[in-house]
């Protein structure tokens, strides 16, 4: 185990974390490695691996587990269903509290890897203001040089604020070291003499959907045409890869709108406590195959009134619990963000325990002060439908669909704060 | 049971190689989007079907050949092609469409760290058989909607093995010029591999429209391809062909697989080319008529068309297309969204009988109301 943080804690500083970071960083890793060790993968191996995301640190927890302990891979795992004062060693929970974001995922051959990262801090932009973008004449869409990054980033900066608009943002040294690690493109609109006319920003949020920022317009007079170049540009780009749907949640000038679809809207509560709502607006790069999906009776007629409005072809397939015999314990992963107090939750594996599971999960997040709490369905996967009418039991409602979010379409459910 | 480690055995350029999901049958579409008819206007396919000669081949198909292998390359076939364009037949290879000889092309000339140059906007499975082999695509941004002829020979580099030209090019029906497709070839002068697919080639009718297979005793590095799925309407029974310099055709055919072409195929493809009732003359006034028509219309509803050679054209929408596809789909049409030809907003229609057409404008002003 010292070797274990004592790599991390190194790395993370030649990766140029900070020392309280790097320090947040090792002690996260001490923590879920020794959980893992004691409940998760005993006398087993554990891989970790550190990488270089230049904007962060992540580290990577790689293991098999056995089916009799994959139940410790719950966040929430040691945490009783309604005894309050009860809240034994909880080693996940901790080390969430200490970084930026933690996740579960499953691979292939039983293997899961667990990730957590820590973000690096960046100066943010710069107080005196770029004089006004001044745009003449025929414009190209390209790529911007890491300088082009930064001056698009502190031009969005200095439009009119957003509530919606993620703070890596505000910092234009971040964007482009996410720009020079692959976790996201720009596309500028620039004229002959190379001045910015207005950019856009996207990254796969999902394996298969690309979540787009903006595009952002700075000559006002030109939105309609340069909205139009900049997101033209951004879904060329996007589409001969594995994306299958793009979504936007932020800044995207009225002019585009005609081009994508309302999905739905989910309600967010900030840290300061006011609640905003998201719209969620989408467009299918793909044609649509025509799809099965799964679903209990109690959501059928929302199901139906969604794909009819989505002009969505589904063949919605009705799953009834006739009895048979279960796994004792189900498993949701879980990634934490903590900017934005945000958990969103995906069934992994089914079991019998689900609504005592979902019981947990809810308590834990709440103690932790996650204000925004989300289940992901795949409609696809037969066993999720039996999730429906617990989540709804729980106070959950079904928010939005993203057509091919996840194997196949992804409900999301959001969990209603204002339960009694 | 232990399951194959597939991160270690496959390679990352096929890994991460997003497989097309090409549509579901018929009846199974017509099931998911509720519609009793569906007019296919997606694959530029030929609504008149084969040639009589050729509808008679394929009737009088004997079922117990059905057990006999067929001729492994095509024997009688590439002599008939042979005979028309007065080459050798050993200047031509037969695929299993023209899709596969485009594998054919890149499997022969490409190896690691070879890179192969096309457009952006055109025909992806250049791109697609590239990519999916580890050979780097360079897509050169269409010109005015043009294959973009400078920029294309710019591109160029040690490691460019093959450049795809499609002309007329799907889906936009522009061309090169014979003027503008030697001196390319002059310029290329022998070090890369050029290859035209003509894959529309009976539909031009431009005079100064290029036939590749005439040129190839000039510029030995042409390799041109052509199909018998679009004009001669045999696209379910899938063959077609490329035919290049024979030293060329010669290194060519020793990727391709043998048998890969089925004797109803190529029985029927011999047919298509003997026919004498004018069957590509029908056709050509088909195309024209619906051409004439959708241009009209489009034109009277506001949208802008894209339209030269070919048995299609395409539409811009305000809107989504692959939104538009849906719709469309609910109304019993089937069009190609253009959002994967790197035209968002873009849709493409073959132009087929009049009756489809008419169907195709009832249902656009209807989705579009
Ligand atoms: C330009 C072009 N080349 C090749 C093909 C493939 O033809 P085939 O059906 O012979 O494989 C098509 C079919 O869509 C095409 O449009």
């Amino acid at each position: 185990m010292p070797v274990a943080t004592h790599c991390v804690e190194t790395a993370a500083k030649a990766f140029g974390l900070g020392r309280d970071e790097s320090l947040k960083l090792s002690l996260a890793t001490e923590e879920i490695f020794s959980y893992l060790s004691s409940n998760v993968c005993r006398g087993e191996s554990v891989d970790i691996r550190c990488v270089n995301g230049l904007s962060y640190v992540r580290v990577e927890f790689r293991f098999s587990v056995s089916a009799l302990d994959m139940g410790a891979l719950n966040i929430a795992a040691s945490v009783t269903c309604d005894n309050d004062d009860d809240m034994p060693e909880m080693g996940l929970a901790i080390a969430s509290r200490t970084i930026d974001r933690l996740n579960i995922m499953a691979e292939r051959q039983n293997r899961v890897c667990l990730a957590i990262e820590k973000d690096k801090d960046y100066p943010s932009v710069p107080e005196t203001p770029l004089p006004p973008a001044v745009v003449k004449g025929l414009l190209t869409a390209e790529t911007p040089d890491t300088e082009g990054v930064k001056i698009y980033v502190t031009r969005v900066n200095q439009g009119p604020p957003d509530p919606l608009r993620p703070p890596f943002f505000q910092y234009p040294g971040k964007v482009a070291d996410m720009v020079a690690a692959g976790d996201c493109q720009i596309v500028t609109a620039v004229d002959a003499r190379g001045e910015c006319a207005g950019g856009v920003l996207f990254r796969f949020r999902t394996a298969r959907i690309v979540e787009v920022f903006g595009p952002h317009v700075f000559c006002p007079a030109r939105e309609g045409e340069i909205a139009d170049m900049l997101l033209t540009a951004c879904i060329a780009r996007i589409a001969r890869t594995k994306a299958i749907g793009i979504v936007n949640l932020t800044g995207m000038p009225l002019s585009v709108r005609g081009q994508y679809e309302l999905l739905g809207s989910l309600k967010y509560s900030g840290d300061d406590g006011k609640s905003f709502v998201r719209s969620w607006y989408y467009r299918l790069l793909h044609e649509d195959p025509g799809y099965l999906v799964f679903t209990d009776a109690i959501l059928k007629e929302y199901l139906e009134g969604e794909f009819k409005r989505l002009f969505l072809a589904r063949e919605i397939r009705d799953v009834h619990d006739q009895g048979e015999i279960k796994e004792v314990a189900s498993i949701f992963s879980t990634e934490m963000l903590r900017e934005g107090s945000t958990a969103v939750l995906s069934p992994l594996w089914p079991g019998a325990d689900l609504d005592d599971n979902v019981k947990r999960h809810l308590r834990f997040l709440k103690d932790e002060a996650i204000n925004n709490i989300f289940f992901n369905l795949d409609l696809g996967i037969y066993w999720h439908a039996s999730l429906m009418r617990v989540l709804i039991d729980n106070n959950c409602r079904p928010a939005l669909i993203i057509p091919f979010g996840a194997q196949a379409d992804m409900l999301i459910f959001q969990y209603d704060r204002t339960e009694p | 049971m232990t399951e194959p480690n597939l991160d270690l055995l496959v390679p990352a350029y096929v890994r991460e190689f997003e497989p097309y999901i090409p549509s579901k049958p018929d009846p199974e579409l017509q099931r998911l989007y509720g519609c009793d008819r569906l007019y296919r206007l997606n694959n530029n396919e030929n609504p008149l079907g084969p040639p009589p000669g050729a509808q008679e081949v394929i009737r009088g198909f004997h079922p117990p050949r059905g057990a006999v292998y067929p001729s492994g390359d095509s024997y009688y076939l590439r002599r008939e092609i042979a005979v028309r364009h007065g080459i050798d037949p050993d200047q031509i290879v037969v695929g299993n469409g023209a899709n596969e000889v485009i594998a054919f092309v890149i499997k022969a000339f490409c190896g690691p760290g070879d890179n192969i140059i096309t457009a952006d906007k055109t025909f992806a499975v250049y791109e697609w058989v590239a990519v999916f082999s580890g050979i780097e695509a360079r897509v050169v941004p269409l010109k005015e909607e043009r294959f973009d002829d400078r920029e294309m020979l710019q591109r160029i580099d040690n490691a460019t093995k093959v450049i795809f030209l499609c002309n007329p090019n799907n889906p936009t029906g522009t061309y090169w010029s014979r003027d503008t497709l030697k001196a390319v070839l002059d310029e290329v002068g022998g070090r890369q591999i050029v290859v035209v697919d003509e894959a529309y080639f009976e539909y031009v009718e431009a005079d100064d429209y290029p036939d590749g297979i005439s040129l190839i005793k000039d510029y030995p590095n042409l390799v041109v391809f052509r199909t018998f799925s679009k004009m001669y309407g045999i696209a379910g029974l899938r063959i077609g062909y490329l035919a290049g310099d024979i030293k060329v055709v010669d290194m060519i055919r020793r990727t391709c697989v043998v048998y890969s072409v089925n004797g109803l195929a190529q029985e029927a493809a011999l047919a298509c080319l003997r026919d004498e009732t004018g069957h590509i003359r029908r056709t050509r006034e088909l195309v024209r008529e619906g051409k004439a028509f959708l241009c009209a219309e489009m034109s009277a509803m506001g949208l802008p068309v894209i339209v030269g050679e070919g048995n299609y054209l395409i539409v811009k929408l305000k809107g989504s297309d692959t939104l538009a596809y849906r719709k469309l789909m609910h109304e019993g049409i089937m069009i190609r969204p253009m959002t994967g030809f790197r035209y968002p907003n873009h849709i493409r229609v073959t132009l087929a009988k009049m009756d489809a057409m008419e169907a195709f404008v009832a249902a656009l002003k209807k989705i579009l109301a």
